[in-house]
């Protein structure tokens, strides 16, 4: 077999749907036949993304590799075109490994195991499609496919106001994709041909207004997505209902999609419009930082809280990719890996907990530590990777978007100055959050209350194991992030080359001095 | 010689070992790990006393001239931005690895009859373990990103500490505000780096320096912003070793056991700022203004933490205030420009402290036996006295440590001091006058701490005062927090009726203290050696210490021209008057608190005011809980409200939603939702086969 031939990614993408597919066929009485069936697929999955990526793929080759393209529907111009590059390729495996993870989390779920583990399954396979695809039109209909199980997720298995919740995650991302729709057809249709071809649209050349007007578009339904303020409402309460598989997959997942596509196509298709909007974005990041921290402290349903410290800490992922440097640019992807894992970390550990309180409401916790020693410990370690603790992997992310745009040429150094600062408050922010948290649920005297009629089990094997399995990686990339950032080091540099030729008053600044200008993008 | 800085890595490393692989014992067979109490508690101090012997072979090549040795791997890399890690090992280096080591493997040892009957104690061993991995980690790092990883871990190791008897509220809270003071500072430190790494392209202390002062002085960059980014880092200092206005969370964080109260909060973690100001002294020193602010912030806190110091009741809160007041003296130094006289103290200080501070434990120690394991009792010094007959060798051991810190000669502080308030004096009479005041109230408290526990009359037994305490306890356990439920006037808290009774768990088993175990005393008696001798390295007729550690900017040849220009008679009038002061202090407190002949209750009502604002530690607690604690909650509810309302609202009704979210919404809230998404999911696949057959 000529292993440089075979379609990998198409077999990755399509061998856990094509496995989802077969579940109603499955003998199974007591529903445990279901879920072994589905982790071992998502473990063969995983392996051979491992596997491919690490036969198949060069890191120092920055273009598009493992490049399929099947004719599918040619009277549409519609073809099945896959391939990764260093962008697309360590969210592949995010994706394989939280999902993963996310079924051995699922092992409680009793409710309808079929049809469940059939959505968990789905979403692998789409999930993995949405950062493949290199077709402008496939990416809009696996982007629309894979928020069906969500949706489904949410609705049936979610908590109390699930539908609404359901409701509102559904009508926010399918408006917003409304925009992709509009957007990418109207790029397809430029110019003299016609193409879907992700490649062929980011290589046309598009007039600067057109591109703004994308842009704007594009925007808007990544920024639901990511989610970035005032489009974030719909996240607290889709994980405010959530169970705790479908939260791995939400905060892991589905966040960094909006990222993905915010680097993939805004900023790879339209630098020029880029350069306009970039100051818009940085902005945007910092109020996500604050805003969502502040917000976070103030919630006491512990669900929520977790919640908004995700939209908080995506405003870094913004910001990376507003910065017109590499570094900045390799520390938003490297907070998107990050926080895949310690978000997906943190609310599998809310479900963990809420399984044995009975409550998300923190006045109703207190001194649990005292029964759930090891909960206490995972508890206490993934809020320190989620607070950005050195030797942890969100510090080093955090780090690189900090040194990256206080580096940045592009902006005046009055403005670095003002949006370090603001974002440097949201680092002192995010430790009162956290700790106060922690505080409320594990420490001090017992809540007798609580005690009184909650039998309070500390973590079993499997989930011990599940959050090493995330720790090992979060430790990992903290000790020696190179051990990634070499990985896709060699895009983010040409992406990044391409960015700056697009800022027409870039001035290289050997010697900084301090100049009371807005920035340099806005007024050119 | 070479081979032992190939392996200078193992010092930090050593102790990391010990600490994952108790950590891990304890996460997979943690029955089996905590039954094996001494057996880890062993692995864990003979790692370290490896690490330790590993430090002073390093010290002792270093002493006899060997070149700096630093070793570098890349760490971090994305386009042609590079930041390396890896180790070096200079004079400044080897001689914190040297106290650090020393210091911990003896709080260690102690730690084994500290907390033999604590049920935690495999696991304290497994945190004091990362605790010296991380500070060892800082001391060797070779720039100062580095110093900021572990800067923040040492910060996380000191929170699992303090906050280690997790289910007491007063080391819940304490744990969590001394991290969140400590990330406000590293908030102006991170600021501090980025902004000198923007204006130099470099995170290596002496090119920072360097190219600062170019940039400086060709006018490229403004001097206002070089102090600035230079005051922004020494705000990370300010928090670390508890300085004005960031050093409220240092006597909070005596809620922890004691022996890290030694380890962390005296000798080691706090002085970490005194050594982060050396390190970046290249920086600091060509910046005035940012001179000034480090002296002047070191002199008030100095002082602020005497006056306080001279009311407090709790021997541990006594020592902290003390630990604060101490501290300011070494950035006081470093303002000032005398690099070597504060890291002096620095060391001097490591010792003697740490020993007060165990000597304090041992204090605690015994008293629990008396009167319960209540902090509340144990900890007071009205329920002390007179425990020198019943622990002879800890009270000799603090009289040392007292007679240090109040600077006699030729116990190890006088040195020190003295050559730190010479130097203010060369710089700033102001300044001088403030240490050699704080030197005189330094005197007094520690001697009325001293007399207090040791001296006179034991008043363990009286319970009247057992009676007042508990009540006094009670009422701070009920002091309006804003998250409890108010009660009414007159209403009873049940909390207050539970601290009274609460004797179950308490209750002495024995009518006087005894003197603590060997591992306890072992580890005093070793530190007193040090407290007493070390001060003669750096005495001003032989300083061997100022020809070892001297600021990178200066030649070993100008050092010893300045040594020898040493003037005697200008030694005798700066120590004879700070003696004097001294001595003046302890006459005071011994008339005060050893014979009884002047009533400390009547001065403090003579000066009521001053009184109660050295009692309330001058309200900072108070304003800072208004305004920081309450101000943020309020922001942070506000925010929540806006979002909820506003920005929630609003999004929901605009655009596109405003069609759906009326009558739509209802009708897909009524339960047919999954219905009508499974006809789109139904409709688009089948849209897609369809195309796709044809």
């Amino acid at each position: 077999m000529n292993t440089a031939n075979f379609p990998w990614l198409t077999t990755i993408i399509l061998l856990p749907i094509a496995a989802s597919l077969l579940i109603p066929f499955l003998p199974d009485k007591d529903g445990k036949t279901v879920r072994w069936y589905s982790l071992v697929v998502g473990l063969i999955d995983f392996a051979l993304i491992v596997w491919t990526f690490y036969s198949q793929y060069d890191f120092t080759n920055p273009n598009l590799q493992l490049v399929e393209s099947y004719p599918w529907v040619p009277q549409l111009d519609l073809n099945w075109s896959v391939g990764v590059d260093g962008l697309s390729m360590p969210l592949v495996i995010l994706t394989g490994f939280i999902t993963t993870l996310a079924m051995l989390a699922a092992w409680p779920v009793t409710l309808k195991p079929r049809l469940f583990y059939f959505l968990m399954l789905a979403m692998y396979g789409g999930q993995i499609a949405v950062f493949a695809v290199q077709d402008l039109l496939l990416f809009f209909l696996v982007w629309e496919l894979e928020l069906i199980p969500v949706y489904l997720l949410l609705a049936i298995w979610g908590g109390k106001k699930r539908q609404y919740a359901a409701t509102k995650f559904i009508l926010y991302t399918a408006g917003g994709s409304l925009f992709i729709l509009v957007a990418a057809l109207t790029m397809a249709f430029y110019g003299n041909t016609v193409t879907f071809d992700m490649r062929a649209i980011a290589a046309k050349d598009y007039a600067l207004n057109f591109q703004l007007w994308v842009y704007a578009a594009f925007l808007i339904a990544y920024a639901v997505k990511l989610p970035i303020f005032p489009l974030h409402t719909w996240l607290p309460d889709a994980h405010g209902e959530a169970t705790a598989p479908v939260h791995m997959l939400l905060a892991g997942i589905l966040l960094k999609m909006g990222g993905y596509a915010l680097i993939r196509m805004n900023a790879g298709m339209l630098p020029d419009a880029h350069a306009y909007f970039a100051p818009v974005l940085v902005i945007l990041g910092v109020v996500n930082i604050i805003y969502a921290a502040l917000t976070s402290f103030a919630q006491r349903n512990l669900k929520r809280k977790i919640a908004y410290s995700s939209i908080s800490h995506m405003g870094f992922v913004v910001i990376g990719i507003a910065s017109f440097t590499d570094l900045g640019l390799n520390g938003a992807i490297l907070q998107m890996i990050s926080h895949g894992m310690i978000g997906a970390s943190l609310f599998f550990l809310v479900g963990a907990t809420y399984d044995r309180t009975h409550t998300l409401m923190l006045d109703e916790m207190g001194g649990v530590g005292q029964k759930m020693r090891k909960m206490f410990a995972m508890w206490t370690t993934c809020a320190m990777a989620s607070l950005a603790l050195p030797g942890m992997s969100g510090f080093v992310a955090e780090l690189m978007v900090f040194v990256g745009f206080a580096n940045s040429d592009a902006y005046s150094p009055t403005f670095k100055i003002i949006i370090v600062f603001l974002m440097a408050v949201g680092v002192i922010l995010t430790p009162i959050y956290l700790l106060s948290m922690l505080r409320e649920i594990f420490y001090g005297p017992e809540n007798k209350e609580l005690v009184s009629h909650e039998a309070l089990i500390d973590a079993e094997p499997r989930e011990v194991f599940i959050i090493a399995c995330l720790l090992v990686p979060i430790i990992g990339i903290g000790l020696y992030p190179k051990i990634l950032t070499q990985v896709y080091d060699a895009t983010t540099i040409q992406l990044t080359e391409r960015l700056r030729d697009s800022v027409p008053t870039l001035v290289s600044q050997e010697v900084p001095t301090l100049s009371f200008r807005a920035p340099a993008i806005s007024n050119k | 010689m070479e081979a032992i800085y190939q392996y200078a890595w193992l010092v930090p490393v050593l102790p990391l070992v010990g600490a994952m692989l108790v950590g891990l014992g304890l996460i997979s067979f943690n029955q089996v790990t905590n039954r094996a109490r001494q057996l880890n508690a062993v692995f864990v101090v003979s790692l370290l006393g490896a690490a330790m012997f590993l430090s002073v072979a390093l010290l002792v090549s270093q002493f006899q001239g060997h070149a700096p040795y630093i070793r570098t791997l890349e760490w971090a890399a994305a386009g042609n931005f590079h930041l390396t890690m890896g180790y070096t090992i200079d004079h400044l280096t080897a001689l914190m690895l040297v106290i650090v080591t020393t210091v911990a493997f003896l709080v260690m040892v102690y730690t084994d009859g500290y907390m033999a009957h604590d049920p935690g104690y495999v696991r304290f061993y497994a945190y004091l373990s990362l605790f010296s991995s991380s500070m060892l980690g800082l001391v060797v790092s070779p720039n100062i990103v580095q110093i900021y990883i572990f800067w923040e871990l040492v910060g996380m190791c000191s929170y699992l500490l303090v906050g280690f008897w997790y289910d007491r509220q007063a080391a819940a809270d304490a744990c969590q505000k001394a991290f969140v003071t400590n990330r406000v500072g590293d908030f102006g430190l991170l600021l501090g780096i980025l902004g000198l790494y923007w204006a130099t392209g470099s995170f290596e202390f002496e090119a920072i320096g360097d190219r600062l002062q170019i940039l400086v002085e060709t006018g490229s960059l403004s001097g206002l912003l070089a102090g600035l980014f230079a005051i922004l880092v020494f705000l990370g200092p300010v928090a670390k070793s508890a300085q004005f206005p960031l050093h409220v969370w240092l006597p909070d964080a005596m809620e922890g056991p004691t022996p890290i109260s030694a380890l962390i909060h005296a000798a080691t973690m706090v002085a970490a700022g005194v050594f982060l100001i050396a390190r970046m002294y290249p920086v600091f020193e060509g910046i005035p203004a940012a001179m000034n602010v480090i002296a002047f912030t070191g002199a008030f806190t100095a002082f602020l933490g005497a006056t306080i110091a001279i009311t407090q009741n709790d021997i541990k809160k006594g020592l902290a205030y003390s630990t604060i007041s101490q501290l300011g003296y070494m950035v006081m130094a470093m303002g000032v420009g005398a690099y070597s006289a504060g890291l002096f103290h620095l060391m001097t200080h490591a010792y003697f402290k740490a020993m007060l501070f165990l000597g304090s434990g041992s204090v605690i120690h015994g008293m629990e036996a008396v009167v319960g394991h209540d902090p509340a009792l144990a900890q007071d010094m009205r329920m002390m006295g007179g425990l020198r007959k019943f622990m002879p060798i800890t009270a000799i051991t603090f009289l040392i440590g007292t007679l240090a810190i109040s600077g006699i000669p030729p116990f190890a502080g006088f040195w020190s001091k003295d050559e730190i308030l010479g130097s203010a004096f060369a710089a700033n009479p102001f300044l001088w006058f403030v240490g050699w005041a704080t030197a005189g109230i330094t005197a007094f408290y520690m001697f009325r701490m001293y007399f207090s526990t040791f001296e006179g009359k034991f008043r363990g037994n009286q319970s009247e005062i057992r009676q007042k305490l508990k009540s006094a306890a009670a009422n701070t356990l009920m002091s309006p927090s804003p998250l409890a439920p108010n009660f009414g006037p007159g209403a009873m808290d049940t909390r207050e009726l539970a601290a009274l009774s609460d004797d179950s768990h308490g209750h002495g088993h024995s009518e006087h203290p005894h003197e603590s175990p060997r591992t306890m005393t072992l580890p005093l008696i070793a530190l007193a050696i040090p407290s007493i001798l070390i001060g003669l390295v750096g005495t001003p007729y032989a300083n061997y210490f100022e020809e070892f550690i001297y600021p990178p900017s200066e030649t070993l040849a100008e050092v010893m021209e300045k040594v020898a220009e040493f003037d005697q008679t200008e030694f005798f009038i700066m120590a004879g008057s700070s003696v004097g002061i001294s001595l003046i202090g302890i006459t005071l407190a011994s008339l005060m608190y050893l014979f009884g002949k002047i009533d400390p209750a009547a001065i403090a009502s003579s000066i009521k005011p001053l009184y109660e604002l050295s009692l309330n530690k001058w309200y900072f607690d108070d304003i800072y809980h208004r305004f920081f604690v309450l101000g943020s909650r309020r922001l942070a509810r506000q925010v929540m409200e806006v979002d909820y309302r506003v920005v929630d609202g609003a999004v929901n009704l605009t655009g596109f939603f405003t069609l759906i979210s009326g009558e739509g919404l209802k009708y897909l809230e009524n339960g047919r939702a999954q219905f009508y998404a499974l006809i789109v999911f139904g409709a688009v696949l089948g849209l897609v086969i369809v195309f796709g057959v044809t």
